[in-house]
Order: structure tokens, then sequence, then C-alpha cells
């Protein structure tokens, strides 16, 4: 708006090209982007020469990897492109731009989580299971809710979306290794003070787990998973299969 | 339908070269990745996951939290491809810039937060396999000699905001310079390391 903001904006480009930039100003700058064509084409050019810098220090990944990521891959679902209304490369503001990623990827995963459940209770107790609950909805629908996936070292994804607003979060797996019956799965909020039990972790089918809802989180807490005695423990005793967070982004 | 069809440098690991023309089909597999073709993604994964390791170790430098942001963004290509438009950039720096930010973002947060006990239960997880074999060094020389025609101010403001992961803010005060002052020369630095490149 004013000239003087524009101009210091202006010459942010490169710091935001390097990524060089707080959230706030890659906010404020990727918003200035949608109305200026030359800042969109200078940020394209710069950034061709930044990936450079990445390119030339390329490392062979260990051998393992790759059948692991794509494995991952394949159970991912994919942001389909009706919703890619905002591209990433012209950078709505980096919110603006997870959001519907979120909302559908995080949606549709629970959903699929929500159908084993309903199809397990369907068939245990010949009911329909309540889909989704309103502590899953409120942190799905939180506007500042963040996904992420990762995988779980022992087999399978887990999702993880946090809301910072919300002080929750919600765990999703699939794919999981099946456990034998004296151990489950539990969750833990993993943070500079140490780990804090955040619930078990139920697997309805041998495909999915969840949707755990977790409480109390802070914004440098991660969520990790380990596998614990049925009865659940107070401290890990094994080494977490996935850690994911934190959800400050 | 053959491999060959993909591009793929043999099954091995990409030698990256010169910018677009080293990375021949990049484009058209992230929109075929965007179609859900998993044989792509395949390739997409043989021509990318070595720039992105490379990042992330650059900037994360250890080794183990650099394979899990490699991961991810691995991850992020297969799911948000049909965001790549390439009308707006080339695929490398689509997946560079992905790359790059997770990278970040991860030793941004682990700066912040002391996360060292967390890393150690991870020390089980296997990496003695790990290739250090760094790829591309015609491309490196290159780089190299670019980065080398900047200003000293220019290149050290590029290479700590790039590899180390820095603001312009906490640049200009680990240099005792005008925030104002980095900021441009970061500007100044990538205009001349692009002409010096020859970015398409």
């Amino acid at each position: 708006m004013t000239t003087a903001d524009d101009h210091d904006l202006h010459t942010l480009a490169g710091a935001y090209v390097l990524d060089a930039v707080t959230e706030e100003e890659r906010r404020r700058f990727a918003a200035h982007l949608t109305d200026c064509a030359g800042c969109r084409d200078e940020v394209a050019e710069l950034r061709e020469a930044a990936a450079r810098l990445g390119t030339a220090h390329a490392v062979r990944p260990r051998p393992g990897l790759k059948e692991r990521i794509i494995r991952s891959a394949h159970n991912t679902s994919q942001l389909g492109p009706v919703i890619a209304e905002h591209d990433l490369q012209q950078d709505a503001s980096r919110r603006a731009r997870r959001r519907p990623v979120i909302l559908t990827a995080a949606a549709a995963a629970v959903a699929a989580v929500a159908i084993g459940i309903g199809t397990h209770y369907a068939d245990m107790q010949g009911q329909h299971a309540q889909v989704g609950t309103p502590r899953v909805d409120a942190v799905l629908n939180a506007p500042d809710a963040v996904m992420r996936t990762a995988p779980v070292s022992s087999g399978g994804m887990a999702i993880v979306v946090t809301s910072r607003r919300e002080h929750m979060a919600v765990f999703i797996a699939h794919g999981l290794r099946a456990l034998p019956q004296a151990m489950r799965y539990e969750i833990w909020l993993m943070g500079p003070r140490g780990e804090r039990p955040a619930g078990m972790l139920s697997v309805h089918r041998k495909d999915m787990a969840g949707p755990a809802v977790i409480t109390g989180m802070t914004s440098h807490d991660m969520v990790g998973l380990t596998v614990e005695p049925a009865s659940g423990s107070l401290h890990p005793t094994s080494a977490p299969l996935v850690m994911i967070g934190p959800g400050q982004q | 339908m053959s491999e060959g069809r993909w591009h793929r440098p043999d099954g091995d690991a990409p030698l990256p070269g010169s910018g677009r023309r080293a990375v021949p089909g990049l484009d058209d597999l992230l929109s075929a990745v965007a179609r859900g073709d998993e044989r792509a993604y395949d390739a997409v994964y043989d021509l990318t996951s070595g720039w992105v390791l490379g990042v992330a170790r650059k900037v994360i430098r250890d080794p183990s939290l650099a394979e899990e942001v490699m991961q991810e963004v691995l991850l992020d290509v297969w799911r948000l491809a049909s965001r790549f438009d390439p009308s707006k950039g080339s695929g490398q720096s689509w997946v560079m810039t992905l790359a790059h930010r997770r990278a970040v973002d991860r030793v941004r947060s682990e700066r912040s937060h002391a996360t060292r006990e967390l890393r150690a239960a991870r020390a089980d997880i296997d990496y003695d396999d790990v290739t250090e074999a760094v790829e591309a060094s015609l491309e490196a020389e290159r780089v190299q000699r670019c980065l080398s025609s900047l200003t000293r101010l220019q290149r050290e403001c590029v290479n700590m905001a790039y590899y180390g992961g820095y603001t312009y803010a906490e640049v200009a005060e680990l240099l005792g310079v005008p925030s104002g002052t980095v900021k441009t020369r970061m500007r100044d630095g990538l205009i001349r390391l692009r002409d010096c490149l020859g970015v398409p």
C-alpha cells in the first residue's frame, strides 16, 4: 500500500528465495507477489539460481531408502489437481497454500480411518460407529492446522495434524505392523522437558489406526510413537518408531 | 512401456549437470506423477533424491535428520505434484524449493529446541551404509566458480542464508552489518549468480 512498504518488500526477494525470512515476512512477501508480476518473475529466476546452490552438493542416498520411500508414497494420497488454486510457485501465503492440502488430505485420511472403524464396529456390533468426533473436527478445521506425515520405521505411515491454537493434535496411521497381544502402540509428546504419555493408539484394522486426539500440546513438542506393554508405560521403554513435529510452521 | 521413456540414468542416482538441460524430462515426469503415475515417480526419485539429500545434509548436517527431511520432501513431491506448473519454473527449482524450505524449517526448530535426547533415542537406526559420494563435481565447480565472482559480503550473505539456514536479520547480527544491507546483498548476490550460471 504505502510506497515505503512496497520498496521494503521489493528488496526482500533475495532473502525470500533463500528462505532467510521469518514466517511472518514470508507470508507478507507472498501476498505481495500476487500483486506484483515483476516480482514473481524475479523470484522465479532467482529460484533457478538458488536451486543450483543445492544441486551442486548432491549426495547419493543409501540404497535401502528408495524402496521404503516409494512404498510410503504409494500409501499416501495425492492432492488432486482440482484444489490446486494457489500454486506453489505463485506463492500465495504459505499458510493459505497449505490449508487446502491439509484439509483435503487429512480429511481423506481421517475419513479412510473412520470408514475402517465404522466397518469394524459395524462388523462387531451390527451398528454404525460415530464417524469423526467434535475434537477431531476441531483440530482438522482449525485455521492453523498443519499436517505432517512420516514413515514409521517398523512399517506404515503416521499422519499428525496439529493445531497450535487448540493445543491439540490428531494422530492417525495406516499400514502399521501387527503387534503381539501383550503389546500396544503408545503415543508420546516429546519436548525439551522430556516425554509425556499422550495415549494409546487403537489399531482398528490391520491397516488403520486412530484417530487419537492428543491434548496439552505445546509448540515445542514432537509427537512420537513407541511399542509398549499393553497396559501402557509412563515413560517410553523402546526407541521411537516415528517422530513428527513440532507443529509450529 | 520401457523404462527408457522416462530417461532413467541407468538406474543410478543422477549426475546433475548444468541446470535444466541436465534433467530432460523432469518437468514431464512431475506432470505424470501428478496423475498418479508410479513409474514416473520412480524416475523422479532417481533424478532428485541426490539433490534433496545433498541440500538437507548441507543445511542440517546431522545425517539421520537430513535423511528424514529427504523422505518428507520426496513424499511432498508425490503428494503435491499437481501444484507443479512448468510455465512458472523448472521442476528442479520446484523440488529444490520444497527441499530447502523443509531443511531450513528443521534446522531452525532444532536450534530453538533442545532435542538432543530425542536424537540420542534414534541413534539405533542404522546409518553405517551411508554413501558419502558427492556426485556432480563439474556442477559443484561451476557453482563454486560463480560464487567466487560475488563480492565477499554478497557471498557471505548468500552462503549463511542458503547453507546455514539463517534469516537475514540473524546474518546481519552475526556479521555486524545493517539488516537492510544484508537484504540487498542477498538479492544482488543471487542476481549475479543467476547471470553467471546462465539460468534460463
